[in-house]
Order: structure tokens, then C-alpha cells, then sequence
């Protein structure tokens, strides 16, 4: 590897790391924040990402598309707001339009199913249950030590470094082996081009990127059905056990309240 | 490389967004009208009928009734109370109409144009916004449950009890039937093979054989369940007006209303679509539309047109069933979900991968022609005993009688030996549910 071009590059991660925990420090919840402290922080968040993506640029892996850089970034300042925001409701809110996002970048990528049932699953289904228990337990005013997050500085700092940690290691791996990373969607419409049938119908004809893959659906499931099956079969035995346990466990907190009821009569 | 001029792709998606969108809000316009003719029809009285062309006498049958309605909304005054959450508030109705909007992204809403020759342009021309999603169904799903966000944001956001309530009995319902409208949905997924919905057209009209012939079990199952989706009469409680005054929307005037109840409209146009498309056979009619994808411009207009008709035909069951039926009280909602549909879902599911599994077995033993009735036979079979199993299984509650907590035990037929789970109001599940599972 040539330790010249990967020295500012060092650098500059170094730098956005930094930038990046002292802007979380100063936007997470503390007891004495002022607008002036958020504001700054709001300002090195900004320099924080813009330093990151020029790291990826550096090191060698970030996607130039238009589409992708709006998906990612929505993604990533909608989960910085998650975290930073005071209200739960709103955080709830904000962690939905980062589900939107990384679906976006999933689809981008040309992973149709994954993006669409990150949406189906968590943004559908989950989220509207935290949704629904925030909104029926919202305090008209909450306790103090509901307003501040607990540990500002370290979640700061240990936050930051992971990311930067998985930067550099993920420039690592497509430093030393470029084409791999970057040629991947190239390799993967290939792939498809070998999988689908010779006699294409006429709508399938159309020039085919990896968003519109006619075949996605079916390879993923002949994958995730053939080489996968058993991880498969024991995640749905592991969701089957935890739904009899939900009702087993909701039937006798039930049947107390009956017995506890009966009583008072 | 960058292109200034869009290919003639994008130009011709553009086209069809523009066309779908203007059908869509053009034909939600006259929807209403339509339910208030009908409305009025079940009701014996006249209806609108007196709007014509503006400045003149013309009455047109009251055809001008929804350019008067529409610009009367638009025009009144959009009040924002000054308890409300403004920012959530004023995003509520934005990302519901924006969902029920682009839902229509992967639904066909046609077959498919002759070849039009144009360069760059792939032929034919399919009536479909994004032809090469492989996951329309999933998509029609995603979208729909990003609807919720509308409904629960604008019930929270308007800080209003009867909002409040309409929001979490909305969200409560959406979510339950999401279910029962999967299982539906699955059989017919497992035996078109595909998860597009022009090929699930495709399939059927291969075959000649509709789904809902196939699988009464699972076009019952999504059908209740889409009526819930779209919260029309049985399951309309988000909004019961005579409880809740307009639910979610109460606190709403001026053009964010219109952008609820067009949203609203757009769901039961969903919900047809989906219903023709996946059990009614799309554009497929029997000795009017072949199944070729080559086809002149008469029989392309012909299949838009047979789609359309039964669309309407839906939706004109939909407001008949809004004027046949009362409202469900909400632990009948949910124990409908739960313990009627989402049962009969599986039945039917667990039919249709069994007919699919050995219906290859079976043409071999009995010939094509018996082993194609078999294979309707069976669903059939499956439909009466899951319908008499349930109706067995769940007896009805029809007691709307108001709940007494003193005396009387055991006196109402089905509410069990206590009365304490009365006590917990309307949400508590049935009494003879809690006296079982002890």
C-alpha cells in the first residue's frame, strides 16, 4: 500500500473523528445546553460528515451517484437527529425517515427485497408499536433525569472512534483489494446475466440495471432457501418459541389480574 | 456522459406519473360524487343534481358537484389551532397523500401499449410506472404501512382527545389486518409464482382462471381485510363520526382536510385495484382479451377499459357494503382479525401450497383437464369447512348492550361466569376467552 497517499487521509479521518465526538458531546441532551452549544455542534456535525465523506472519497469507496449521496445523507443526519432530538415522539419520527433512508440506499444498491421490507418490517410494523406506546405514555413534562442523556461524553467519544475504526477498516479492505468493492455491482449484473433465461420475453429486454433486477426476488429466495435453509428454519423455530412465550407470559399477568380482581370484590 | 435531454425512459415514466396522478385525483373526485349519488339512491331521496356549468342553467345531472366541492375546501379558510404540534401537524397530511400516491408506482393500471417504435424506449410500453420493480406487492405494502405514520401523526399532533383516539384505534387496526391481508395475499403470490403484479394478471389470464375461483378462502380473507385497510363503514371506527367526531382529522380544515380525505379516496382505489388485479383477473376478461403480450391498440384500449369497469364495479360493492352494514365495536374488530381471519388465512395458505406442491403428481395420475378441477375443488372444500369451523369456533357477539359491573352474573348468554374483565372496558378481550384459559 502506498503510505504517502494514505497519510492526509489519516489525517483527515483523525480530524473528522474528533470533530464528530465533540459534536455529538455538544448535541446529545445535557442538563446545561444553550442554543449557542447546539448550534456549534450542529456546525461540526456538518464538517464531522463532510470530513467523512471525503475519507471514503480518499480511501477509495464511496459512490459518486447523485441518488445515493441524497439516500445516504438523509440516512445519516436523520439518525444523528434521532439521537440528539429531545422528544421521543420526534426521535421516533426521525429514526423512521433514517429507515427511509437506508432503504433507499438499498435500493439503490440494487437490493430491492431488503430495502423494501426494511420499510414492511421496521418502519411498518415496529416503529408504529414504539410509536403508539410514546404517544400513550407522553409525559406532559418530563422528569429531569428523562431530559439528559445518561452518559454524554462517553457515548460521544466510543461512538465516534467505532465509526472511524470501521472507516479506515473498510478503506483497508478496498485499498488493498480495489476492484473487489468497486466493481461489485458490475460483477453482480454479470451474474444476473447468467442466471436469466436466453429467451428473454420482450419486457425483460429493457435495459436492466441492478435497480430492476427481474430476477432479484426468486435468486434471493433460492439462496436464502437452499444454502441458508437451516439458519432459516431456526430463525422461524426461534420466533415461533418467543411468540407462545409473549402469550404464555400476557395469559397469566391476565389471570392474576382476575384472581386480583376476584379478590377485591 | 450526463445528458442534459431525459432518455425517453424517464420521459415516459414521467408521462404515466402525470396521467395516473390526474386519473387518480380526477377519478377520487367523482368517486365522491358516485358514494353521495349512492348514498342517496340507498336512501331514497335525490342526491346532487343540480350543479351543472357555471354562469348557465345547465344542470348536467349535477356533474359540476365536485369542481364546486373542491374549490369550496380549497378556498376556506385553513385555520391551524393554536394547541396543535405545528411542524407534525402540518407533515401529517403531506405524507399520507405522498404514500397513497406512490403506491401506484408498481400497480398496473392497464396491460400493455403496441409497439409505438420510439428509440431508446423499450416495446411494448406496459401501463406501469416502475415495470422492472420485482417487488410490487411489497412495495403496495411498504407504502401503505408508511400511511399509518399520516393517520397516527395527525391524530397526535392535532392534541386532541378525539384525534388522539381515532389515531391509536387507526394504527391498532391498520396493523391487525396488515396480517390477514398478507395471507391473502400470499396464496395468490405462491401460485402466480411471482410477486409482480402484471404477472399475477399474466397468470391468470394464462390460465383462463381467476383467483377468486381458485381461492374463495383467500379473496374472502382480502377482502374483509381490505375493507379494514381502507377503514370504509364495517371497520371505519378511526373516524366513527357519531364517537369521535371526524377522528384523526378533527382538528383539520381548509386543504390539509381535502388532503385527508383524497388520501382516504385513494386508499379504496388502492383497495379495488388490488382486489381486480390479484382475485378478479385484471384486464382479463374470457373471449375478449387473449393473453398474448402482442397486441393491436383497440385490444390494449379494450384491456384498459375491462380493468377499469371492474375497478369500478369494486368500488361501487364498497360504498353498497358503507350503506348494508353498521359499525363493528373494536374488541369485534379485533377478535375478527385475530381469531376469524387470521386463521382462515392460514387455511387458505397452507391449501394453496399444498394444491400447487402435488398438482404436477396429479396431472400425471388424472389428466390436465380433472386435475385442473381437483385443484378447484379443494380450495372449495377448504373454504366451507374453514367458514363453518369458524363460524362454530367463534360464535358471534352481537351484545352492544351497555356493561353492567353490579349483579346479573351469568345472566348474558356468552359473558362467562365474571364480570370483572367487563371492568376493563371495551379493549378487554371477551370474557369467555379469559374464563377458557384458566
Amino acid at each position: 500500500m502506498d503510505q504517502v497517499s494514505v497519510a492526509p487521509a489519516g489525517m483527515l479521518l483523525a480530524g473528522s473523528v474528533t470533530a464528530l465526538a465533540a459534536a455529538l458531546w455538544l448535541l446529545l441532551p445535557k442538563a446545561l445546553d444553550t442554543p449557542g452549544t447546539r448550534r456549534l455542534g450542529a456546525l461540526l456535525g456538518a464538517i464531522a460528515i463532510l470530513g467523512f465523506a471525503a475519507t471514503g472519497r480518499t480511501l477509495g469507496c464511496l459512490g459518486a451517484d447523485a441518488v445515493f449521496l441524497v439516500v445516504a445523507g438523509v440516512a445519516v443526519v436523520s439518525g444523528l437527529a434521532t439521537i440528539v432530538t429531545r422528544s421521543p415522539v420526534y426521535a421516533a419520527i426521525w429514526f423512521a425517515l433514517t429507515l427511509a433512508g437506508v432503504s433507499g440506499v438499498l435500493l439503490v444498491l440494487g437490493a430491492q427485497f431488503l430495502g423494501v421490507a426494511t420499510i414492511v418490517v421496521y418502519a411498518g410494523a415496529i416503529l408504529v408499536m414504539f410509536l403508539f406506546v410514546l404517544m400513550l405514555a407522553q409525559p406532559s413534562g418530563m422528569a429531569s433525569y428523562d431530559r439528559v442523556s445518561s452518559e454524554p461524553l462517553l457515548a460521544a467519544v466510543s461512538g465516534a472512534v467505532l465509526l472511524g475504526l470501521l472507516t479506515l477498516s473498510v478503506g483497508r479492505l478496498s485499498a488493498s483489494a480495489p476492484p473487489a468493492c468497486c466493481a461489485m455491482p458490475s460483477r453482480a449484473q454479470a451474474a444476473a446475466e447468467a442466471v436469466r433465461p436466453q429467451t428473454a420475453t420482450p419486457s425483460q429486454a429493457a435495459p436492466q440495471n441492478q435497480m430492476t433486477d427481474a430476477d432479484e426476488v426468486a435468486r434471493l429466495g433460492a439462496e436464502l432457501f437452499g444454502r441458508h435453509l437451516f439458519a432459516v428454519e431456526v430463525a422461524g423455530l426461534l420466533l415461533l418459541v418467543a411468540l407462545v412465550g409473549a402469550i404464555a407470559v400476557v395469559s397469566r399477568a391476565e389471570a392474576a389480574d382476575g384472581d386480583q380482581g376476584r379478590s377485591r370484590r | 456522459m450526463m445528458n442534459l435531454l431525459p432518455s425517453p425512459l424517464i420521459l415516459a415514466a414521467l408521462v404515466k406519473i402525470g396521467l395516473l396522478v390526474g386519473g387518480l385525483m380526477t377519478a377520487a373526485a367523482y368517486l365522491v360524487l358516485l358514494e353521495r349519488w349512492i348514498a342517496a339512491w340507498v336512501q331514497d331521496r335525490r342526491g346532487p343534481n343540480r350543479v351543472g356549468i357555471p354562469l348557465t342553467k345547465i344542470r348536467l345531472f349535477g356533474l359540476g358537484q365536485p369542481l364546486a366541492d373542491g374549490l369550496k375546501i380549497i378556498l376556506k379558510e385553513d385555520f391551524t389551532p393554536s394547541h396543535v404540534d405545528r411542524v407534525l401537524y402540518n407533515t401529517a397530511p403531506l405524507v399520507i397523500l405522498a404514500a397513497s400516491l406512490a403506491i401506484f408506482a408498481s400497480i398496473p393500471f392497464g396491460s400493455v401499449l403496441p409497439p409505438l417504435g420510439i428509440p431508446g424506449l423499450p416495446d411494448p410500453v406496459p401501463f406501469l410506472v416502475a415495470p422492472g420493480l420485482d417487488v410490487g406487492v411489497l412495495w403496495v405494502f411498504a407504502l401503505s404501512s408508511i400511511a399509518v405514520y399520516g393517520v397516527l401523526l395527525g391524530g397526535w399532533a392535532s392534541n386532541n382527545k378525539y384525534g388522539f383516539i381515532g389515531g391509536l384505534r387507526s394504527s391498532a387496526q391498520l396493523v391487525a389486518y396488515e396480517i390477514p391481508l398478507g395471507l391473502g395475499l400470499l396464496g395468490v403470490v405462491l401460485a402466480a409464482g411471482s410477486l409482480r403484479l402484471d404477472m399475477i394478471i399474466n397468470a391468470q389470464a394464462e390460465t383462463g382462471i381467476w383467483y377468486v375461483f381458485a381461492q374463495p378462502l383467500g379473496f374472502i380473507v382480502f377482502m374483509v381485510a381490505s375493507f379494514a385497510e381502507a377503514a370504509r363503514l364495517p371497520f371505519d371506527l378511526p373516524e366513527a363520526e357519531q364517537e369521535l367526531v371526524g377522528g384523526y382529522h378533527t382538528e383539520y380544515s381548509g386543504i390539509k382536510l381535502l388532503l385527508f380525505l383524497v388520501a382516504e379516496f385513494l386508499h379504496m382505489i388502492t383497495a379495488a385495484f388490488l382486489i381486480v388485479i390479484m382475485f378478479l383477473g385484471g384486464w382479463h376478461l374470457w373471449g375478449v382479451t387473449g393473453s398474448s403480450q402482442d397486441i393491436g391498440w383497440i385490444q390494449a384500449l379494450l384491456r384498459f377499459a375491462i380493468l377499469s369497469a371492474k375497478i369500478l364495479g369494486v368500488i361501487v360493492f364498497f360504498m353498497l357494503v358503507r350503506w348494508s352494514w353498521p359499525r363493528f365495536r373494536f374488541d369485534q374488530l379485533m377478535s375478527l382479525a385475530w381469531k376469524v381471519m387470521l386463521p382462515l388465512g392460514l387455511v387458505n395458505l397452507v391449501t394453496v401450497a399444498a394444491v400447487e406442491e402435488y398438482r404436477p403428481q396429479l396431472e400425471n395420475l388424472l389428466g390436465p383437464g380433472i386435475a385442473t378441477a381437483v385443484a378447484i375443488a379443494i380450495p372449495w372444500l377448504a373454504c366451507l369447512v374453514g367458514w363453518v369451523g369458524s363460524g362454530i369456533l367463534t360464535p358471534s357477539e352481537s351484545d352492544n348492550s351497555p356493561v353492567r359491573t353490579h349483579g346479573n352474573h351469568g345472566n348474558h348468554g356468552n359473558h362467562g361466569p365474571f364480570d370483572v374483565e367487563r371492568e376493563l372496558g371495551p379493549h378487554a378481550p371477551p370474557a369467555n376467552e379469559l374464563a377458557g384459559s384458566r
